[in-house]
């Protein structure tokens, strides 16, 4: 019965919202209150600052211990402080790592080390275990030679993981550029800086960081106030300060015009864009807040930002572009960018361009504001859900001098920011014409049109600059493509393959002694391999060049010359119609060598070996078409004014360089005849 | 200290069975088929409000490699009631965060929301399930932003092909062979009609579970389900469930070598897996914990640390419906020969094969799951996922309290029969990825390209 009118019930409601107005988002019911939490906070006489946040939700507890040790520069050592955690956590000297390793999995804890930090987190019941550890680790670390010996091998094939990564070549590349390879920000470890690596670099680093009064200890789960305070005293009382001393930070250059700066990767099908700069943007000064929202707008976790209507979802040059404005107490970078594929990476950055530009000469709409502040305010709510984000706050809160109600008064600044506030914002931290556009990708496709945006400078997978990598030998290319690419470019295969004869008349003038004489030259051609090169010198008459299937012959003033070996051989290179089809066949010897000018343009450069002559052909590399070919001795043909006759692109202007005559010939191609009858016997 | 550690193994065993997870739900449906789950939890005023479609990547039919996925893109395309690019604007101007995934199973949508706001998401969820629009404008632009999603995620990146190579190879002629992101030219033939088919055939409320978690009034969140996804109609055509069974792949490894733009080499190993929910994949799975599970781990300790072999050795159980694959990772150290690593990765299995592991290392790994299990249900976010995942795989929501128990139920003895079983020669496949230069250059022309030119 109940079950009855509980389905009565629920037809009932149904039916009473059939009527549901569609059209229309719901509203929403009233806002709950967003909820901070407390915490704890008391201090060591050793100047240890333990913050403690309770969360008896589950049974666990979180133990973070880190120093704040200001800026470090590694110099010719860098990466020691990376390797430093996991040498610290290596063993101690009444454990060896193994044990230790053990005992922590076996209570299915875990414990690690940072280069300024120790981290523990177990169930509750296991809470003194782990400190047990975690102090044995702190006081009494064994720093084992061979950990270190383990660490450069495995970091050394890190670096070689690395390098193909265009991301980590983008990070890479950017932060050299920001801050330079001497800066702490900007230092890069490699194998010559694992090399220089000591134990003493590690230990030293120990000695000096490590110390209470420069500490902080964070709580964080299912434990007391009492227990936290007894625990605290017990295994961190007697810890021992010592005085501290932190580097100076300096502060970066920073950009003052655009700089493009691109890292060769031959095998990208996607550009990885970063525009980067360094700014200043300090933890709880008057600009944070903004920054925030502003991002939030530009480019922050969102699907509604401006960098992801424009790229993603109006023009589809990626799966996703973002930006962020650091924050730091030291030097903060700007950057954004995205991951577009090759053929539009000039493009992309033209967007990018564009969306900083707007945000600086144009008000935001208040919907776009709104939208910024909800989705801010949300992730502020969903971030309360784990008791972490409070701990963080109070930690945060130490480190830079917060007030007491710094957090709990961001909803109120959110809120108070204006359409006015966002637009002098942009003005003062988006500097598009004084920043690097770094760009991972394949120089051979992308760095011309890159030149746009401002001094184009090559730089290798670690920010040393390198030479234009575009000038040197296009390793991916083979000979086939460029073939392919030129039948493709003067009509296609099928148009190449149907011709069965040619016929056209060229003119040229030559001037010699104050005199200009009219050069007169028709050329016939019968597929596969007949030809006739017939040429009228004034006052020379008429020489005839002969190609037919394997003989060849020049006639001249009535003399005959039958030709044969290397002799022949350019007649035999210009006898096969459109003999790149078959070079192979024929059994002539074709290399690349590389992208050369020609006219200022790239060429692929291809020799070509017939019967002991060597002909080097160049492809124009953007068209494909053939634009030169030198037959050494016999002449250097540069080809161009391509022009379409019957479906064939054939080069109308001929300018023919020889030994023989003492300047450049230029042929204009007139009258051309395709596939017109023509009779075997001249060719004889 | 051994004292202590002697105490704390004995009050493991017997507390182990004692603590169980505690995540009170409730279950309804609706007559069209719908199964709705809701877990109320009033810590933090947010709620996760998710819709789990049991459709993936393997009911796709032939030629439409990718759809599943694709398919998920256009789901924000916009209904009747708002247009294309807004879903995502309008979850986050109410202060919420989104996204989607879909695998070889199935396709997951979910929202996070400030919990007043718990009727906007699940009207815009019953907006896109009874009339999402499928144009092709909405068609045209997602084919382009896909493309480059499988550029960024699998073709720029090293070792980017490795899942798909791994499914191909494992499952050849099955449904699992190929990857959710699909292949371009299946997604250029797509037309508008295949899509609305696809539509109407998987993205039905009998098709789908709903499971909000948060912030609610069981009550109130009952009578809104009811309001918006009432009016669904069930769907009427045949849902292909295809049976998967694993090919034989022989009795020796299948061996493949890959040239890719890396610089390192790269050992992946994989060995079939059983099927989510069987007795065999918990073991395989306490089995991943064992080998790899922690720097006391048999991977970590042997090859990374005393023989110092590799970089990392890492085990990835890719578990599915109705089947899976156990692949293991190795980055061998300089100097190090890939065929050296390949071997010392098989003599530590052999070990697990042939040698019965320790009472004290079983009880670790038993004390690791108990961990993980406990610290896994930190978000509402979480929490909705794995009740619709329990209750789409399995029937039972509520083994997210006591999947724990499958876990409890595995003995040593198992350990050893799963690894006997499963990491065998005629189960296995190894793909070696080495750097392009390694490559042998035929004489007389250049490399042509490879691997993320293909389009």
């Amino acid at each position: 019965m109940k079950k009855l009118l509980t389905i009565a019930l629920v037809l009932f409601v149904t039916n009473a919202w059939a009527q549901l107005d569609r059209s229309k988002l719901p509203t929403p019911s009233e806002a709950k209150e967003i909820k901070i939490g407390d915490y704890e906070k008391f201090e060591l006489k050793n100047g240890l600052k333990v913050i403690l946040v309770e969360n008896h939700k589950l049974p666990t507890i979180a133990w973070t211990l880190t120093m704040s040790t200001g800026p470090i520069t590694e110099g010719d050592n860098s990466g020691y402080t990376s390797m430093f955690g996991p040498i610290m956590r290596a063993g101690t000297t009444s454990k060896p790592k193994q044990v230790l390793d053990e005992e922590i999995d076996f209570m299915g804890a875990s414990i690690s080390v940072g280069s300024s930090s120790i981290f523990g987190f177990s169930l509750s019941k296991y809470k003194e275990d782990v400190l047990d550890i975690m102090t044995d680790i702190l006081y009494k670390p064994a720093f084992p030679q061979e950990e270190l010996e383990k660490l450069k091998k495995q970091n050394i094939a890190a670096i070689a993981q690395s390098k193909d990564d265009p991301n980590g070549i983008s990070r890479t590349v950017s932060a050299v550029l920001n801050y330079g390879k001497d800066h702490t920000y900007g230092e890069i470890m490699t194998e010559a800086t694992i090399e220089n690596i000591s134990m003493e670099d590690i230990k030293n680093h120990y000695d000096k960081f490590f110390k209470p009064n420069v500490a902080y200890l964070v709580i964080v789960g299912d434990i007391k106030k009492k227990d936290a305070q007894k625990l605290a005293k017990n295994y961190f009382g007697k810890w021992e300060q010592g005085e501290v001393n932190k580097e100076v930070f300096i502060a970066p250059v920073k950009p003052t015009k655009t700089i493009v700066a691109i890292v060769d990767r031959p095998a990208s099908v996607q550009s990885v864009i970063n525009i980067t700069y360094p700014i200043d943007n300090k933890p709880g000064s008057a600009d944070v807040t903004k920054l925030s929202v502003l991002n939030q707008i530009l480019g922050g976790p969102s699907f509604s930002t401006r960098l992801v209507s424009n790229l993603r979802e109006d023009k589809a040059y990626t799966y996703g572009a973002n930006s962020s404005f650091g924050r730091s107490r030291y030097s903060g970078t700007f950057s954004t960018g995205a991951s577009v594929r090759n053929e539009v990476t000039d493009s992309a950055t033209v967007q990018f361009i564009y969306e900083l530009e707007r945000l600086r000469v144009e008000p935001v709409e208040q919907e776009e504001l709104d939208l910024a502040k909800n989705s801010l305010r949300g992730s502020f709510a969903r971030s309360l859900e784990s008791r972490n984000t409070v701990a963080q706050f109070a930690l945060n809160s130490e480190l830079n001098d917060f007030p007491a109600d710094y957090y709990a008064n961001y909803l109120k600044r959110l809120d108070a920011i204006t359409i006015e506030d966002i637009q002098a914002t942009a003005k003062k931290y988006i500097k598009p014409e004084q920043a690097y556009i770094v760009v991972v990708g394949k120089a051979a496709e992308i760095a011309e049109k890159m030149k746009a945006f401002g001094e184009v400078k090559f730089y290798d997978a670690e920010g040393n600059p390198v030479e234009d990598p575009t000038k040197e030998v296009v390793s991916d290319v083979s000979v086939d493509d460029i073939f392919n690419k030129y039948i493709e470019a003067i009509g296609g295969r099928a148009i190449i393959d149907g011709i069965k004869t040619f016929e056209y008349s060229s003119k040229a003038t030559l001037s010699i002694g104050g005199q200009s004489l009219d050069i007169s030259r028709t050329v016939y051609q019968k597929s596969p391999d007949k030809f006739l090169d017939k040429t009228v010198i004034p006052m020379m008459g008429e020489t005839k060049q002969i190609y037919n299937a394997g003989n060849g012959r020049v006639e001249s003033g009535g003399q005959k010359m039958d030709l044969g070996g290397a002799d022949m051989a350019p007649l035999k290179y210009l006898g096969v119609l459109y003999g790149e089809r078959f070079y192979g066949e024929l059994g002539y010897k074709v290399s690349y060598k590389g992208i050369k000018k020609v006219d200022g343009k790239d060429a692929h450069s291809l020799t070509v070996e017939i019967d002991g002559l060597t002909v080097t052909e160049m492809y124009d590399v953007e068209s494909g078409l053939k634009v030169q070919f030198d037959m050494g001795a016999a002449g250097l043909y540069s080809l161009s004014d391509y022009k379409m006759v019957d479906g064939v692109n054939l080069a109308h202007k001929l300018i023919v360089k020889t030994a023989q005559i003492p300047m450049p010939l230029e042929f204009i191609i007139g009258e051309v005849k395709v596939n017109k009858e023509i009779d075997d016997s001249i060719f004889n | 200290m051994l004292k202590r550690f002697k105490l704390v193994m004995l009050f493991c065993l017997i507390t182990t069975s004692l603590f169980g997870q505690n995540i009170k739900f409730e279950e309804f449906s609706l007559d069209n088929g719908l199964d709705i789950i809701l877990h109320q939890d009033n810590t933090t005023p947010i709620v996760t409000v998710a819709v789990l479609y049991h459709v993936g990547s393997k009911n796709e039919p032939e030629g439409r490699q990718g759809f599943a996925h694709f398919f998920e893109h256009l789901m924000f395309e916009g209904s009747p009631n708002y247009d294309r690019g807004e879903y995502a604007k309008i979850i986050e101007a109410a202060g919420g965060t989104l996204n989607a995934n879909t695998s070889n199973d199935r396709t997951l949508y979910f929202q996070t929301l400030p919990s007043n706001q718990l009727e906007l998401g699940l009207y815009m969820e019953s907006e896109r399930m009874l009339h999402a629009k499928i144009d092709s404008t909405g068609i045209a632009t997602q084919k382009e932003v896909v493309k480059e999603e499988k550029r960024t995620r699998f073709d720029n990146q090293p070792y980017g092909s490795i899942v798909a190579n791994m499914l191909k190879a494992t499952y050849g002629g099955t449904n699992y062979e190929w990857s959710p992101i699909g292949a371009f030219e299946d997604i250029d033939a797509a037309s508008a009609e295949d899509f609305k088919d696809f539509y109407s055939t998987f993205y039905v409320p009998n098709n789908a579970t709903l499971s909000i978690a948060g912030d609610i009034d069981i009550k109130e969140a009952r009578a809104l389900v009811s309001k918006y996804f009432a009016e669904v109609k069930q769907g009427t055509k045949e849902i292909s469930r295809p049976t998967i069974v694993a090919p034989d792949l022989g009795e020796e490894p299948v061996r493949e070598v890959v040239f890719d733009n890396v610089q390192l080499p790269a050992l992946f190993q994989g060995y079939r897996m059983p099927a989510q929910g069987t007795d065999d994949y918990y073991a395989i799975q306490m089995l991943t914990t064992l080998l790899a599970g922690g720097q006391s781990s048999r991977f970590q300790k042997n090859i990374v640390d005393e023989k110092q072999m590799a970089l990392a050795v890492q085990a990835i159980p890719l578990g599915l419906e109705d089947g899976g694959v156990f692949i293991m990772v190795a980055l061998p150290n300089q100097g190090v020969e890939i065929e050296a690593l390949e071997a010392e990765v098989d003599a530590q299995i052999e070990v697990v094969k042939t040698e019965l592991i320790s009472e004290r290392e079983f009880q670790k790994l038993r004390n690791q799951t108990e961990n993980s299990f406990i610290s896994g249900y930190g978000s509402t976010q979480a929490i909705a996922q794995s009740l619709a995942n329990y209750k789409v795989y399995f029937g039972d929501a509520n083994l997210i309290n006591t999947e724990i128990k499958r876990y409890q139920e595995v003995t040593r003895e198992d350990l050893q029969n799963a690894a006997k079983k499963y990491f065998a020669a005629s189960n296995k496949v190894v793909f070696t990825y080495l750097p392009k230069s390694q490559q042998e250059i035929p004489s007389g022309s250049k490399i042509k390209k490879e691997g993320g030119n293909n389009q």
